[in-house]
């Protein structure tokens, strides 16, 4: 939970409205064409419900923010530049809809889908 | 570019395809500063036209010698440049259609104008297919419409001029419509930038086929003529003492060939645009002649405009600026060396006066390659390293470079020109490597940043609404105000900033200004802010015509 002093009460965004915020403009993002399960226990559940946060791990320290990106990439794509722009991408909606600054925005490329072989 | 050679209009096979690629990227560097002056940010800050303009550069690259005839082997081989080549995210886009486009191509000798409708529509499918939540208003919009008017106009014709033609105002049209499919654009008030670099390039295949000129843009008509860049220029030949340009209003219709060849009695390197009945010609002429080429536009119309240019001043002038190097630190082995990033030649040479090891230049729009730092500190006799990045564009960068050494290497997170400064002065080259960077870290806070520059178009963000061609001020890369003059502008920024527990400011001043105008503004400053101490430095940055420390 995270908490933004205001002069009159404070608000509260939660873990998972951030980590919406990232899967959604990640999946926004060109070359990323599908976000992973960052680990088994992870991707039962998550096919269980269709988790809008699945391949996103937010973390708080209290000053700034820290997001993991778990992507799957187009193959055939210049990876380094779509996990480039992915993160920028997500540092920027977070930061500009929150209010709090990004840290870090780690990519994992979890795999490359392959839909025309060359 | 010769223009002679005449394009089959009904098939294209290796060699044709290569001189479409080239014209496309001609014609995309001809108006690329038109692309990339599109951000939807007011500082020049992304760079599509660049990104895309060196994506097309690396895909003919790879054909550049090539002598196949054979279309799929060469467009193969295109998709393959640009894929490697791929900068930024609308350079990746644009080798995935590539990458598309040759897919239909595959095992063909020649292409006739269904396969080129279908290529289009393929390039667009592939384009599509590398994201999951596609945005439209983007240049995958633009090749979505793109796809659709080609295959529209391919059950009616297979001539490729008929087809390039009806598939370029669908573009056009397309383009124009992006504001109304991405509210960020309507808000900046441009289209898409993307998506007109697509155009750009469809377009140069357009004018190849119609044999026009493709150095010279026909926007540039109605822009001010000193923004022609000689800075790629090595050496002046024999007689290319000047360089003249008038733009001109032929009577009756202009004889062209005639036209050439009474130029080319006055000089060399011709070139002659059009645009709306104008006629820009461009010519090299010795001393002498300086002036017959304006006689003679006279005495066939109307001249508009003429622009005269002292070449071999201008050549002077740079082996000038090449005599003013820099004096870099020596590193012994074991030191800490610092990698800065520096806009200009004067932040440069600050920097190297603080004890730099090396300098790579780069700033806003230029953002230097993971490649270029690398080699910064690569062959230094120390495995200690710092980086200044400098600019959060470039942080990037630097972190790859870190990524790609064995070297121990700190990319230090200064965002600003001051807060590299300010970083640097405590560089201890003979100290623990891990304490310094801590110390450096440290000092990075201790400095607040403004930056005064021109608005590259109206916009409003973070409740200031600034109108193109106005100064802005940024403190610590936030848009603070805006304002009608530099002068009032950086008052403006003084007066908002706490300067009670503050005593120096230090301005460094850059390429747009005229030292004059320093001057000025700063016996203003003086005199409003009496209890501060003033620094005035150049800087020589472009852009912004102040970056000011405050300590």
């Amino acid at each position: 939970m995270k908490e933004i002093k205001q002069l009159m009460g404070n608000i509260y965004v939660s873990h998972r409205a951030i980590s919406t915020i990232a899967y959604q403009s990640a999946v926004e993002s060109y070359g990323v064409v599908g976000l992973a399960a960052k680990n088994i226990v992870e991707g039962i559940t998550q096919v269980l419900d269709k988790d809008p946060m699945m391949g996103v791990d937010v973390k708080y320290n209290g000053q700034s923010i820290e997001i993991d990106l778990y992507i799957i990439v187009e193959y055939g794509t210049r990876i380094k530049m779509v996990a480039e722009s992915v993160s920028n991408n997500v540092r920027y909606r977070v930061e500009k809809t929150i209010g709090i600054p990004v840290n870090n925005v780690n990519v994992h490329i979890r795999g490359l889908r392959v839909s025309d072989p060359d | 570019m010769t223009n002679e050679v005449i394009i089959d209009q009904k098939f294209i096979d290796g060699q044709g395809f290569k001189r479409f690629i080239e014209s496309g990227l001609t014609w995309l560097r001809t108006n690329q500063q038109l692309v990339n002056a599109l951000n939807v940010f007011p500082v020049p800050d992304g760079d599509t036209g660049t990104n895309m303009l060196l994506t097309m550069q690396a895909a003919y690259n790879e054909i550049q010698n090539s002598a196949e005839n054979n279309i799929g082997v060469v467009a193969q081989a295109v998709a393959q440049g640009a894929l490697m080549g791929a900068r930024g995210n609308s350079g990746v886009i644009l080798s995935q259609i590539w990458r598309g486009f040759a897919r239909a191509l595959d095992n063909e000798q020649k292409m006739d104008a269904k396969l080129l409708a279908l290529a289009l529509d393929k390039a667009k499918s592939t384009a599509y297919k590398g994201v999951v939540r596609p945005v439209e208003g983007t240049i995958l919009t633009v090749a979505k419409d793109v796809a659709a008017a080609a295959l529209e106009i391919s059950e009616k014709t297979d001539n490729i001029e008929e087809m390039l033609d009806f598939v370029l105002h669908a573009a056009d049209r397309s383009v124009e419509n992006t504001p109304e499919l991405l509210p960020i654009l309507k808000q900046a008030g441009v289209v898409d930038s993307g998506g007109k670099g697509y155009y750009f390039i469809l377009e140069g295949f357009l004018k190849l086929i119609r044999g026009e000129n493709l150095e010279s843009s026909t926007t540039a008509i109605i822009q001010p003529i000193t923004t022609m860049d000689h800075n790629n220029l090595e050496e002046i030949e024999e007689g290319q003492d000047y360089e003249v340009i008038v733009d001109f209003r032929p009577n009756g219709p202009l004889n062209l060939e005639k036209f050439y060849e009474d130029l080319s009695e006055m000089g060399t390197s011709i070139q002659v645009g059009e645009g709306d009945g104008m006629y820009r010609m461009h010519i090299h002429v010795p001393t002498d002649n300086r002036y017959l080429p304006i006689d003679y536009s006279m005495s066939i119309g109307t001249i508009t405009k003429v622009f005269i240019e002292n070449l071999m001043d201008q050549m002077n002038q740079k082996e000038n600026q090449a005599d003013k190097k820099l004096e870099l630190t020596p590193i012994e082995p074991g030191q800490i060396a610092v990698v800065a990033i520096s806009p200009g030649f004067g932040l440069s040479k600050i920097f190297a006066s603080l004890g730099a090891a090396t300098i790579v230049e780069g700033g806003q729009t230029m953002n230097p390659s993971t490649e270029e730092i690398l080699r910064a500190f690569e062959n230094l006799p120390t495995d200690k390293v710092v980086i200044l990045p400098n600019n959060k564009n470039i942080f990037l960068a630097a972190q790859a470079a870190k990524e790609a050494t064995v070297k121990q290497v700190e990319v230090l997170p200064t965002k600003t020109i001051p807060q590299g400064l300010s970083a640097m002065l405590r560089l201890d080259p003979f100290g623990d490597f891990d304490s310094v960077v801590e110390e450096m870290k440290e000092a990075i806070n201790e400095v607040d940043t403004g930056e005064i520059t021109v608005a590259t178009r109206s916009v409003e963000i973070n409740n200031v609404s600034v109108n193109q061609g106005e100064a802005i001020a940024l403190l610590n890369s936030q848009l603070i105000c805006s304002s009608k003059t530099i002068e009032s502008a950086t008052i403006e920024l003084l007066s908002k900033i706490e300067l009670d527990d503050r005593e120096r400011l230090t301005f460094f001043y850059g390429n747009s200004i005229s030292k004059n105008e320093v001057n000025q503004i700063t016996d203003t400053v003086r005199k409003q802010f009496p209890d501060m101490e003033l620094e005035i430095h150049e800087g020589g940055q472009p852009h912004y015509q102040f970056i000011i420390s405050i300590e």
